[in-house]
């Protein structure tokens, strides 16, 4: 696999007599790869991202970008970010302009892009978002949640093989995170290379492959992270604490005397652990087109009287908007879980997940619980 | 039923004439004493409702009333209503009234029109209370956003308000700093003071508040205990949210017939020995010392043996008195939880606790013992 970005021994301060904040880093993000970048408040995510993106040049070490050296030329940094988008912590630091269509399309028009593939993507965007209907609001009439939205459009709309979020969910209500989440795992569907910073520990848990830990100016920790959740004072040290699905699992695990693996990491996974579940119920998967999904929706839900149904990925969701769905956001999980209470539900997604379902169903495997799917196409 | 502090009497209010309501014939009470969450999606109307609150935005209908009267919206009313009910605002930066720490700080109290010896005990306080002492001379356009929301935290603190609304106090901290500032909300709250939060955490909340808001298009959808309203997974993902993981694991595992619904757990620990089956196996000792001010934290750990184990700290006092005397704590946030799950794993741990904070800090753990899903032997000392 390709190391789309390394940092070597690298160290940087803001000015020659500024505290440290990158010591002598050592981290490599490999393509295609959902990474977590974990760390307190001030230990300096913001700042490796920034010399990821060439915004800093280190002091000492050296950044790659798919094993080159960066070059801190107009034409090297160019060539860099063509790659990269970054969705900044801060929603406010990368408005340009003040209507937010305009302010979405501000990244593919500089791109060069066509007028019409320009526009494709903006209403793309905003759709994915939510925030079609704001179009022509100026941002200043926005609450920090969507002005947060906005800037997330933006970057989609730039359509990058790596995709920097900090703190993307911070300031967002319960679903729009569980909507960004769902986005970032659609990126990454498509093979684009996604790291988040966060500090909603549950959220990332549920998500990330390869974790990363900053302290001190390095990283303390980098893999899967339930080794280094299973070290509490070590947690403690780095300014963290862990998540609620990893301390209920240590503990019940513990007291019943059962192996704290494998480690279920959200409530369906939990539940086919602790339950004791007797049989399953059946997940009806229904990979919608955004154009069928109506049609498919009638048809499949007819006979279906009191069954739940959720629905999964941006298209489906627009699609299916004008139907009262049980599971609107996080209808993965609630489905499952579902079938873990012996359960029937529907759940109607965008084609590209159909991979995130064989997962969930494999981690329920592993957790020893037969899930009952059944795809309709 | 406790008195009335707030209360929105259908109001309605838009930013400009043609703009959307962003409050709408709603109706809201906030009761003295309550720890109340208020909790809606990206635009429901909250930091409206805030600003409608205190004052600073006058509703086109409908009334304010502040302790039973309607808010006349006069210099001096104004004035004296705000020097009972503060405000932290979502963004630090909108609250930052001077260049360097101290002086933000002291900028409350000093229009309050204190002496100097009482504003510089507060602002020392303060300081203290957020973990922010040591940059007490930094100047705040140097701070990260972390720190600064702990600074403009610590300035309505030195007003000493007693009633406090606090607009997403938790948004972009990490999360000890946020188990940091609920620490305070619940320390202020058992010293008497009405706190008022909004927040987009639905397990933080759930494991802090007494009272629910929930508000969905500028409307007050629904006010009471938060259990019932989760109970209705309809409104809940009307309302924009989602459940707390704690709630939705208790509630699955009782449809599967592996616990029953109430009582409802409220933090992780409590769940933990309702579903596990074993629960007669030893678990560890929780060490309760109570610490004031000037107890000497270190010979009382000495005295009774207890340096060997795990130590957790929990209110203002605690923490003075743990300092002081250079006790080494390892969990320095969420110190009741981290001590009643160290427990769990049979291991002993000890919890160093503001008197008054007591009752929160065993809370986990008489849960435990009331229900009779285990026996975790509370040693008060």
């Amino acid at each position: 696999m390709t190391d789309i970005f390394k940092l070597e021994n690298v160290t940087f301060r803001h000015t020659p007599t500024a505290p440290i904040v990158l010591n002598g880093m050592d981290l490599v993000i490999e393509e295609g790869t959902r990474n977590a970048i974990l760390g307190a408040n001030g230990v300096g995510k913001t700042t490796m991202f920034y010399t990821l993106t060439g915004v800093h040049k280190p002091q000492e070490g050296t950044v790659y970008n798919r094993d080159v050296p960066v070059e801190y030329t107009k034409d090297g940094l160019r060539s860099l970010r063509s790659d990269v988008a970054v969705v900044l912590q801060n929603p406010d630091e990368q408005i340009f302009c003040s209507l937010v269509e305009e302010d979405i399309a501000f990244g593919p028009l500089n791109l060069g892009l066509e007028r019409d593939e320009v526009e494709r993507r903006v209403s793309k965007a905003m759709r994915d978002v939510r925030m079609s209907e704001f179009a022509r609001r100026p941002l200043q009439q926005l609450s920090g949640g969507q002005r947060k939205r906005v800037a997330i459009a933006g970057a989609l709309a730039m359509e990058p093989k790596i995709m920097i979020m900090d703190e993307p969910t911070a300031g967002l209500d319960p679903q729009a995170s569980m909507e960004v989440m769902e986005l970032a795992e659609k990126l990454h569907l498509m093979g684009v290379t996604v790291l988040i910073s966060t500090h909603d520990i549950d959220i990332v848990y549920k998500w990330a492959d390869q974790s990363y830990v900053l302290y001190g100016g390095k990283v303390e920790f980098a893999g899967h992270i339930d080794e280094f959740y299973s070290n509490p004072e070590r947690v403690y040290r780095c300014g963290l604490l862990t998540p609620s699905m990893f301390n209920m699992n240590r503990d019940i695990s513990m007291l019943d005397g059962m192996d704290v693996a494998p480690y279920p990491r959200n409530c369906c996974e939990f539940t086919a652990k602790f339950g004791k579940p007797s049989r399953s119920g059946k997940v009806l998967c229904v990979p919608v087109e955004e154009e069928e999904a109506l049609g498919k929706y009638e048809e499949v839900m007819k006979d279906m009287n009191g069954v739940p149904a959720g629905v999964y990925g941006p298209d489906a969701r627009f699609a299916l908007r004008s139907k009262e769905l049980e599971y609107q956001f996080d209808a993965i999980d609630s489905c499952f879980t579902d079938a873990v209470r012996g359960k029937d539900a529907v759940l109607f997604h965008d084609p590209i997940y159909s991979k995130t379902i064989e997962e969930q169903v494999e981690k329920l495997k592993a957790i020893g619980f037969d899930a009952d799917v059944e795809v309709v196409r | 039923m406790t008195e009335p502090l707030l209360e929105a009497d259908h109001v309605t209010y838009r930013y400009s004439r043609k703009g959307p309501k962003v409050l709408d014939d709603m109706c809201m009470t906030i009761e003295q004493g309550k720890k109340t969450a208020i909790m809606g999606c990206n635009g429901a109307g909250k930091s409206t409702l805030f600003s409608v609150l205190n004052a600073l935005y006058k509703p086109q209908d409908g009334k304010v009333l502040f302790k039973g009267s309607p808010l006349t919206y006069k210099h001096r009313d104004i004035i004296k209503m705000r020097s009972e009910v503060s405000i932290l605002f979502q963004n630090p930066n909108d609250m930052m009234f001077k260049p360097y720490v101290e002086q933000d700080v002291a900028y409350g109290p000093e229009n309050m029109k204190l002496p100097k010896d009482e504003v510089e005990e507060r602002v020392q306080e303060a300081l203290f209370a957020v973990g922010m002492e040591a940059y007490r001379k930094s100047p705040i356009m140097k701070l990260s956003y972390g720190q600064r929301k702990r600074v403009t935290l610590a300035g309505v603190l030195a007003m000493r308000p007693s009633a406090i609304i606090m607009d997403e106090p938790t948004a972009g901290l990490d999360p000890q700093m946020a188990y940091e500032v609920m620490e305070l909300a619940e320390q202020m709250h058992t010293n008497g003071v009405t706190v008022i939060m909004s927040s987009h955490d639905t397990d933080l909340t759930y494991s802090w508040a007494d009272e629910l808001r929930v508000m969905h298009g500028g409307k007050c959808m629904y006010a009471g205990e938060p259990e019932p309203f989760y109970s209705d997974y309809a409104s809940v993902q009307k309302a924009g949210l989602l459940l707390p993981s704690v709630f939705m694991v208790n509630k699955t595992l009782s449809d599967l017939g592996k616990c029953s619904l109430e009582p409802y757990p409220r933090a992780q620990s409590q769940v933990s020995l309702k579903i596990a089956e074993h629960q007669d196996v030893d678990l560890g000792i929780l060490h309760v010392v109570r610490a004031d001010r000037d107890t000497d934290v270190a010979a009382v750990l000495e005295e009774n043996d207890l340096n060997g184990f795990s130590k957790g700290v929990y209110g203002m006092s605690a923490r003075f008195a743990a300092r002081n005397t250079s006790v080494d704590v390892d969990f320095l946030y969420n110190g009741p939880e981290s001590c009643t799950m160290k427990c769990l794993d049979g291991e002993d741990s000890v919890l160093i606790c503001d008197p008054v904070m007591y009752e929160k800090a065993i809370s986990s753990a008489m849960f435990i013992n009331s229900n009779g899903y285990g026996k975790i032997n509370i040693d008060i000392i």
